[in-house]
């Protein structure tokens, strides 16, 4: 559904977008991981044609993003919450339906199954101001969604959000794989992506490290696991493949007051690639 | 065509839901409109009287008809009162003058050629000098009035003319000499006013029976071809239109760097459309808005305030060119600030300063030639005028395309370089 190929931009001096591929395919969700300043938002602004890339191509559906008709197969929720404060939510998801084309009986319906989707039905008349910041981050993924797009962009779209809501977007984005849309997913949260993305690219200066299934990436490059024991010499780690043999050894030396294993994760991984940690 | 139209029915819809934007876009123009054609027409403004404390130290048949007078005068707010209440008003600053009637006015009022003049003496509050001048002018009228009667009269000129007579016949000897002339003249002018005039006319007394008026002014009522504005609000109204908008290219133009600042023109890009459609749709918005504003103040103009348009067409088409021209101006303002704030400051300061020397706050011909001319260089100058041109000017044809043509192209001079630095810009 998405296919980035070799893309590479700069501005000025800064290369943004550093000969970056992947491809996202239908029911996919991808998730996108990188500090501030990697190039996940270029990526993003390239895959949906708001910039021009300097080489390389990118494409939704086999088409150009550069071409506004092509543009209406993606579904874009942005981390600001990029709706109209003064409407409301229903006058928000009518207008971003008409500017990408629909009208009549189907404008009417997919406003409904919109709302519905936001769980917003019970406010629809009431303006964007007065939600709160749960609500307005479904009904920001609700407008990015009511054209019904193969391919969706989600961009942090957990940032500031209650439990509550962000079980809510969860489920709302594992229903969306169900029906085989594609879905780009930016986060800083790593246990997001775990739960979430059936493969990770880790991007840092512009530059993509690495892209696999998130167990992929954690056997990669995620290192041993590390078995924590306590005993009257104090705390000992000790990195193992096989924490269990090696919890076993360290009995037999003498009595163990406490232990636990530290596996490693996608923070691991990010921190073994990059060299530094992702909110960094 | 739907999308610029989905675009355009957004924005106009959160003008009319921006309190402080709508403030700027309607009431204020109507406020201005009104509160400077009120000022100008000087209604609302009762001609202010002028207080004085009045003595009458005479108290004869002439003072009380003259006191009668005063109190009728519309440029008076008299309060009878002793000299001393008198003095004592004007020091405390509760009356402006004080005027005494002393003692032998009235006698002296009446009497002509000879003997002492009549006499008032006027108290004047030093820090009010501009209303002392127009009392003694005023006062001076009002006696003149009385004084007229005299001659209009003939009776009455014929007593005067006997009593003068009568009074210089019994002056001591040394003064009968020289008053004789005197009194042989106005023997001859009894003489004279005892006749039945030529139409026939007894002498009788009575205003029918005058034979003479010092000043008779006939007024004509003569339709004249005008130069000027028919009615103040003829003024105001053009320029109460150029507020509006103004006030529409200040609330579009910063609506679209809060677009660009809150991420929505984000969404907007990566919708289906292209940025000439984002701009399409805004500019559509902002003239309709600018049309809607225009036409608001031009009903209510005709409808409560009595503007009488030179002509109707011309007027709709100076409309059409004006708004089209504020559309520009909004594109230009929308690229001048990248944050909400400074694009308000901004485009307000140029805004202001526009209208400030284009006659939006001071009407152009009340302005000094050097000011004209520096206004020449506000569209908002050309705009007024135009609209002007239509309403009192009573432009021909030749000069009303001209200026409508000048405003458009104002318009997409402007328009022109803010899209092209929008574009440039990759908003």
């Amino acid at each position: 559904m998405l296919q980035l190929t070799n893309l590479r931009k700069s501005f000025g001096s800064l290369r943004a977008v550093d000969d970056v591929s992947l491809e996202i395919r239908p029911g996919e969700i991808f998730g996108l991981l990188g500090p501030n300043g990697a190039g996940k938002t270029t990526t993003v602004s390239l895959a949906v044609g708001l910039l021009k890339p300097d080489s390389g191509t990118a494409r939704v559906g086999g088409g150009d993003p550069l071409n506004p008709e092509i543009r209406s197969k993606v579904g874009v929720a942005t981390q600001a919450l990029a709706l109209y404060e003064d409407l409301t939510g229903e006058e928000n998801l009518r207008f971003f339906s008409k500017i990408q084309g629909l009208s009549g009986t189907t404008l009417n319906q997919r406003v409904g199954w919109a709302l519905e989707f936001s769980q917003l039905s019970d406010r629809r008349k009431d303006r964007v101001k007065t939600y709160s910041g749960g609500m307005q981050r479904r009904l920001n993924m609700a407008v990015a969604l009511v054209h019904e797009p193969p391919l969706l962009l989600l961009d942090e779209p957990t940032v500031g959000v209650d439990p509550q809501s962000r079980k809510a977007i969860f489920e709302s984005i594992l229903a969306l794989r169900r029906e085989g849309r594609a879905i780009l997913y930016t986060t800083h949260y790593m246990e997001e992506a775990q739960r979430l993305c059936d493969r990770v690219g880790i991007m840092d200066r512009g530059k993509l490290l690495a892209l696999d299934s998130v167990d992929n990436l954690i056997r990669d490059h995620g290192g041993r696991d590390v078995l924590i024991t306590e005993c009257s010499d104090g705390e000992k780690r000790t990195e193992t493949d096989d924490p269990v043999a090696e919890l076993e050894k360290l009995r037999q030396k003498g009595p163990l007051h406490r232990f636990r294993v530290e596996r490693p994760d996608l923070e691991t991984v990010f921190l073994n690639l990059t060299g530094k940690t992702l909110r960094d | 065509m739907k999308q610029i139209l989905a675009l355009a029915g957004k924005d106009l819809r959160l003008l009319l839901r921006d309190k402080a934007g709508a403030f700027f876009v309607f009431f204020f123009p109507l406020l201005f409109a009104i509160f400077f054609g009120l000022i100008f027409s000087g209604a609302g403004d009762e001609q202010s009287s002028i207080p004085i404390a009045l003595v009458d130290e005479d108290s004869s048949a002439g003072s009380a008809k003259f006191i009668e007078k005063l109190n009728k005068a519309a440029e008076l707010e008299v309060l009878p009162t002793t000299r001393s209440q008198a003095i004592s008003l004007v020091r405390s600053g509760k009356r402006a003058a004080y005027v005494v009637l002393t003692k032998g006015f009235g006698p002296a009022s009446d009497r002509m050629f000879w003997g002492d003049a009549a006499k008032i003496e006027l108290g004047l509050d030093p820090s009010r000098k501009a209303e002392a001048g127009m009392l003694e002018g005023v006062l001076t009228r009002y006696f003149m009035e009385g004084f007229q009667a005299n001659f209009t009269d003939r009776g009455k000129m014929r007593g005067h003319l006997q009593e003068s007579i009568a009074a210089m016949n019994t002056a001591p000897d040394s003064e009968r000499a020289y008053w004789s002339p005197l009194a042989n003249s106005l023997k001859m002018m009894d003489d004279f006013f005892a006749q039945p005039t030529v139409s026939g006319d007894s002498g009788q007394s009575g205003e029918e029976s005058s034979g003479w008026q010092p000043l008779k002014v006939e007024v004509s009522d003569v339709s004249v071809k005008r130069v000027g504005p028919k009615n103040p609000f003829d003024v105001t109204f053009p320029q109460s239109v150029i507020w509006g908008l103004i006030g529409c290219a200040a609330a579009f133009g910063i609506s679209l760097v809060v677009e660009r600042s809150k991420g929505t023109l984000v969404r907007l890009r990566m919708a289906p459309l292209s940025r000439r459609q984002v701009l399409t749709g805004k500019a559509v918005a902002c003239f309709v808005s600018n049309l809607g504003v225009s036409l608001l103040m031009i009903a209510l103009a005709i409808a409560a305030f009595n503007v009488r348009p030179y002509s109707l067409p011309w007027l709709a088409l100076a409309i059409v060119c004006c708004s089209l021209c504020f559309t520009g101006i909004m594109m230009l303002l929308s690229v001048m600030g990248r944050t909400e704030a400074s694009a308000s400051g901004i485009g307000w300061a140029v805004l202001l300063v526009m209208s400030m020397i284009g006659g939006g706050m001071i009407p152009i011909f009340f302005m000094p030639p050097w000011m004209r001319l520096v206004g020449s260089f506000s569209p908002v100058k050309w705009a007024i005028i135009t609209l002007e041109g239509a309403v009192w000017r009573g432009f021909s044809p030749v000069t009303m395309l001209a200026h409508c043509a000048l405003l458009l192209g104002i318009g997409t001079v402007f328009f022109a370089i803010g899209a092209t630095i929008f574009t440039r810009r990759g908003d």
